[in-house]
């Protein structure tokens, strides 16, 4: 490294509460950023990383407190600076946080508000010389259109739309150096690579330091030439991220690395594959789902968002089923359509024999006792002013139980059975952690004794070691009560270690089935490959992001191109993908995949 | 693009709600006891010469007719004339009858036309007396809730939303006008007759304008694009006046859409006990007098000015915040 550093921080150590009370959220932490150079610092869920990215640049808010050390920025204490001072530093100092979308005003459009910030931190700036450079720098960071985008608003754009403006919005005074806050964790993981590599491009670019805080290793390792492992606040271990991976030292390095999910070495789970039923558990028919939104700007057309298209398969008894796709790919729509939310505006989803849409009183109560729902979101599905046992209590309720010795009875054995202690019969749910919660979640699903269980979601906002917890927890009920589960999610991984077989979605069409092996060691759609090759994990890549995906992100589900909905973002297509949409085709096995490369002897040379 | 095609939607809607009104207020009218005819000719007046009167007038058909009679007059700008008002002045109650032939009497849009605008001129009056008032005590309470200014605000507002409009009235009154002779205070003979009833109806609007104003600030304050804002270099200043009153205006301009609408109803009251010549003096007058042609005349006015003071709010919340076009 060469001349002085940018940044050091010194025995920096960040309390919360004040007096008696006072505890450290960061302790003791030291460390330089020299110029150009690209610190990571990683660390699981609590260990104190978001307040150290936060301390960095000056934003300590009570009830958290500056304990003790400093943060050198041009030979002066950036956290002894008064306001006003301060505030003019922040053209050299600047921050990405994870919340992209919380991050602008809504009622101002982007543009407008990054001129504003411009001007704020370097007064007397040119207004039209300010708005040139800000367009000038979105078409930088790859947003399509720039000088219209400009002038739209932050509900217009997608998360990673939003990410890359806020970028733009940190480097557009040309700062001396950027943190920045797990910004890849709320985007889609072929999103998050692409941002992660105009990140790297730009920071060479623009010759800024960044101190990349993350919880995930895979991440940093792309990212980083430098890494700090944050434990509890202390940084217990710094190396270079090879190094690190290669010969941890640190027991928590190694449990950290030790919890990232292994996809295509032999450590990776064995999943058999299903055998086939006679009967399909839920086989959904050529469903489609089509929302009508009112057009903006116009006096009283309509417009059609088409979040599912033409989707069948089956999902047999006992099998594990996932569904994958990135946000906005009719995961959830589709989701409602087998939990008989919603219907199919064409097509049927039948279950065991029966057609969801005929089912009418006491059988309609029969199949809403067999699937069972788990979501997503386990601070906001559980009733935040109800005991845990009348939680659990109402379904039995709802399904005609009476006597409340039996749902007492039956409720203690269900919250047995996901390992909640019985003392939390009378608790709110308020102290419960996320894990717990989400156990609730399953409990309330279980006490119906359900035959299907529709996971929403259900283990994203875990952090591993909680998701392996309560995998455990589903092989051993799936055990017990043959269960069939289907799993919607848009992690890979999660899906590698548990489900039998996968179907991908990509722009409401299912894309590919395959069984878990084969999807993951030889896929033949080109969007799982592009999938695959943004999985976070250490391993060797089998797909390189390089080959895999080109820039840019799904077309909106309003104007649905003409032709292969990938072709805008595939390598691999040629001309008949923009005229004529490809169909499921059959590989062999029952596998099938939705592009025109399969099955021809192209296929395996394109491969 | 969208203004207009928001406007087109919005006022079609509107004047389907201030027809219904006003087919809602026809059939009451002519459903509550009393006989309009009576009251115009005169308690002395034979019974032939009323029920000719009311043949002539159309006041014996079914209400249907009357009312399909009545808004062809409406469409075409003519809302008929007053039963009891003569063209020439004041209200003449009727007590003889043959002194005021239907020819003289006065036209309904032109009795709105004199005294609405003196009501309005006092609404506004009293909304930017409550704004000012509102905004110099509810903005320093949301930006520092639990503290100081916050409980004011909050002593202020449960004050003032406890002092009764028509005792506050009497009280300034009998204060400012009679004893100080600070503020004119009864009938109305220039612009400072306005201030002081201006000035108790502000006192019953401001209660509820802190008590949002307060709220949605505080809750604005605590967005992220706020803490965001300061990390990117904003001026305090910027971020509360550009952002967080920006956000915190819609709620309260959807409140004021209805506080205007319900001050056309409180003004009744404060008008009658200062003898303001504005519409809710008409209104309580029509109404004793059984006027029946004021009285809708007043209804449809009054509805109508609602439906556009909605619009007008809508359309100026969709402008600061665009995610609320639909």
């Amino acid at each position: 490294m060469n001349s002085s550093p940018v940044l050091s921080v010194r025995n920096l150590g960040v309390d919360v509460g004040t007096g008696a009370g006072a505890r450290p959220v960061v302790s003791d932490v030291s460390f330089d950023l020299a110029p150009r150079e690209i610190v990571g610092i990683i660390g699981a869920s609590g260990s104190g990383k978001t307040v150290l990215a936060r301390a960095l640049v000056n934003w300590i808010d009570p009830p958290l407190r500056i304990a003790s050390g400093s943060v050198e920025y041009k030979s002066q204490n950036i956290l002894d600076l008064a306001g006003g001072r301060m505030r003019l530093l922040r053209r050299e100092i600047a921050y990405v946080g994870a919340n992209p979308m919380g991050a602008l005003d809504p009622t101002l459009p982007v543009g407008r508000q990054i001129v504003e910030k411009l001007s704020a931190v370097v007064p007397g700036i040119d207004p039209s010389e300010a708005r040139k450079r800000v367009i000038d720098l979105l078409g930088a960071v790859r947003i399509p259109s720039p000088r219209l985008r400009f002038d739209e608003y932050p509900s217009q754009f997608s998360g990673g739309m939003m990410q890359r403006a806020l970028i733009v919005d940190a480097l557009v005074s040309n700062p001396a150096f950027l943190v920045a806050d797990n910004v890849t964790q709320p985007l889609d993981v072929t999103v998050a690579a692409q941002v992660l590599r105009l990140m790297r491009e730009l920071t060479e670019r623009f010759d800024t330091a960044v101190v990349f805080v993350s919880s995930s290793l895979p991440t940093v390792k792309e990212a980083a030439d430098q890494v700090l492992v944050l434990s509890e606040g202390r940084i217990v271990e710094r190396n270079t991220p090879q190094r690190l991976i290669d010969a941890p030292q640190h027991p928590y390095t190694l449990q950290l690395i030790s919890q990232i999910p292994k996809i295509w070495t032999s450590e990776a789970a064995a999943v058999p594959r299903t055998q086939n039923a006679a009967r399909p558990t839920i086989s959904i028919r050529d469903a489609t789902r089509t929302y009508r939104v009112r057009k903006r700007g116009t006096f009283a057309a309509h417009s059609e968002v088409r979040a599912v298209r033409n989707v069948t398969f089956d999902v047999m008894p006992g099998e594990n089923f996932g569904v994958v796709g990135e946000s906005g790919c009719g995961k959830s729509t589709l989701m409602r359509l087998l939990s008989r939310l919603e219907f199919p505006d064409s097509g049927s989803v039948i279950c065991n024999g029966k057609d969801l849409s005929k089912l009418r009183g006491k059988t309609l109560l029969k199949f809403r006792r067999d699937f069972q729902l788990v979501l997503q979101d386990p601070f906001n599905s559980l009733p935040p002013r109800t005991s845990i046992g009348a939680i659990l209590e109402d379904p039995l309720r709802v399904h005609g139980m009476r006597n409340a010795k039996e749902i007492r009875e039956r409720v203690l054995a269900v919250m047995a059975e996901v390992e909640l202690p019985a003392n939390l019969y009378d608790e709110l749910p308020l102290g419960l952690s996320a894990g717990q919660r989400q156990r609730v979640n399953v409990a309330r699903a279980m006490v119906l004794e359900p035959k299907v269980l529709i996971m929403d979601e259900t283990l994203s906002s875990l952090d591993q070691t909680e998701q392996f917890r309560l995998l455990a927890l589903f092989e051993k009920l799936q055990a017990q009560h043959g269960l069939t589960y289907v799993f919607i999610s848009h992690d890979l991984a999660m899906v590698r270690r548990v489900c039998n077989r996968v179907a991908v979605m990509y722009l409401g069409e299912v894309v590919e089935i395959a069984h878990n092996e084969r999807l993951f060691f030889d896929p033949g759609h080109p969007y799982t490959k592009a999938l695959l090759s943004a999985v976070p994990t250490l391993e060797e890549r089998r797909y390189r992001p390089e080959d895999c995906l080109l820039e840019g992100e799904p077309p909106s589900p309003i104007d649905l191109p003409p032709g292969c909905s990938f072709a805008s973002r595939c390598p691999h297509a040629f001309d008949r993908c923009r005229a004529e949409s490809p169909t499921l085709t059959a590989r062999n096995h029952g596998e099938l995949a939705a592009c025109f490369l399969v099955g021809g002897p192209g296929a395996r040379a394109a491969a | 693009m969208f203004v207009i095609s928001f406007l087109v939607r919005r006022l079609a809607q509107g004047a389907l709600i201030i027809f219904l009104v006003t087919l809602l207020i026809f059939t009451l009218l002519r459903i509550v006891p009393g006989d309009p005819v009576r009251l115009m000719a005169g308690g002395m007046a034979p019974e032939a010469l009323i029920e000719q009167i009311a043949e002539e007038m159309g006041l014996r058909d079914p209400v249907l007719v009357q009312f399909g009679r009545y808004m062809s007059g409406v469409v075409r700008g003519d809302l008929g004339q007053s039963f009891v008002r003569p063209a020439s002045g004041a209200s003449t109650g009727g007590s003889s009858f043959g002194d005021a032939t239907r020819g003289e009497r006065a036209d309904v849009l032109t009795l709105i036309g004199e005294t609405l605008p003196m009501t309005l001129q006092l609404a506004f009056l009293a909304i930017a007396f409550a704004m000012i008032f509102s905004f110099l005590v509810g903005i320093p309470a949301g930006l520092s809730p639990g503290r100081w200014p916050d409980r004011v605000a909050f002593y202020v507002s449960s004050i003032f939303i406890s002092l009764p409009g028509f005792w506050l009235g009497i009280v300034l009154a009998l204060l400012l006008s009679v004893k100080l002779g600070w503020l004119p205070a009864i009938g109305y003979k220039g612009f400072a007759y306005t201030i002081l009833p201006a000035i108790v109806l502000a006192v019953e609007l401001s209660p509820v304008l802190i008590r949002t104003l307060t709220g949605s600030i505080s809750s604005a304050m605590t967005m992220p694009f706020i803490a965001v804002g300061r990390v990117r270099g904003l001026s305090q200043r910027r971020i509360i006046f550009a952002h967080a009153l920006r956000n915190a205006s819609v709620p309260l301009l959807n409140l004021l859409g209805i506080q205007i609408s319900g001050l056309l109803g409180g003004v009744l009251v404060i008008e009658f006990i200062f003898d303001y010549p504005g519409l809710g003096l008409l209104t309580i007058n029509a109404v004793l007098q059984r006027d029946f042609p004021l009285i809708q005349g007043i209804a449809i006015v009054t509805s109508a000015i609602f439906v556009l003071i909605n619009i007008a709010v809508d359309l100026i919340a969709t402008l600061i915040d665009p995610r609320l076009e639909y």
